[in-house]
């Protein structure tokens, strides 16, 4: 089990705070006051998008709520219609071969979940530790190996 | 809900004297990130708005182990994170100061250009 097969099943307690009902009927109220900057073409229903039509989608309509507040340290779009937001990485100095943590905020943009855990670095830039965020209050942190192997959690 | 710098640098403070656990600022912060996703935080004043923010980032997941018992951070890596938010007013007194070297960079640039 690697790093992301880690990321694809657990149940990192998804929430749907990030979810915005009205954004439809708020965006078609609009409408006719809006002027798009950008044409984005349109997709089929059932359709997933690619990772770099979904980045568009992002440029366009999430960016400015997700990318300044989570993903100063960049951002990726997945094939499975997510993005993920990396905050920038807090250094830690003196913890041996580990550089330091960041905060990782995923949204869906099919469901419009969003859900973040807390990644520990190494000096190499592989995750070494993933602490998921859990609304249960209990705190739980799942451990990898350079090579992103999963080796246990605590 | 409405945050202000202060209050994140107490609560770093309060962190660093021991007053307040990790995990209660941690906490703190993360009720502070569930209220700005409801859009109901406000912070105070508005265009300090990306030092709070940065502020309460580094505060959630301040807790965060690297075994049992033992910390990711050291103390020392915390009063780092303090001192790079700033004080209460220096971002105002850096605009102040931008604004005033202003004139002295179009001098250089204009001299430059006469003397190509």
């Amino acid at each position: 089990m690697t790093v992301d097969d880690f990321h694809s099943s657990i149940d990192a307690a998804a929430s749907d705070i990030g979810r915005r009902p009205d954004a439809t009927t708020e965006r078609s109220a609009l409408a006719a006051v809006v002027v798009p900057l950008r044409q984005i073409p349109a997709t089929y229903p059932n359709q997933r998008p690619s990772p770099g039509r979904l980045r568009q989608i992002d440029r366009v309509f999430f960016g400015p709520f997700f990318r300044e507040k989570y993903g100063t340290g960049g951002d990726k779009a997945l094939e499975n219609g997510r993005i993920r937001y990396y905050g920038p990485v807090q250094p830690a100095n003196n913890a041996g071969e580990l550089a330091g943590r960041r905060y990782v905020h995923e949204f869906d943009t099919m469901t419009g979940c969003t859900r973040g855990w807390h990644e520990t670095l190494d000096r190499m830039g592989n995750v070494r530790q993933v602490r998921p965020e859990r609304h249960n209050g209990m705190t739980g942190y799942y451990q990898f190996d350079s090579n992103g192997r999963y080796k246990g959690s605590w | 809900m409405e945050v202000d710098l202060q209050a994140v640098r107490r609560v770093f403070k309060d962190v660093l004297n021991g007053r307040m656990l990790r995990e209660q600022a941690d906490r703190w912060a993360y009720a502070v990130v569930r209220e700005e996703e409801t859009g109901v935080v406000t912070y105070s004043p508005p265009r300090e708005r990306e030092r709070i923010w940065a502020g309460v980032m580094y505060l959630y997941g301040i807790d965060t182990m690297i075994a049992p018992n033992a910390y990711l951070h050291s103390n020392d890596d915390i009063r780092e994170a303090m001192a790079s938010l700033g004080g209460v007013g220096d971002n105002l007194a850096s605009t102040i100061l931008r604004t005033l070297e202003r004139p002295s960079q179009c001098l250089a640039v204009n001299r430059t250009s006469v003397l190509d």
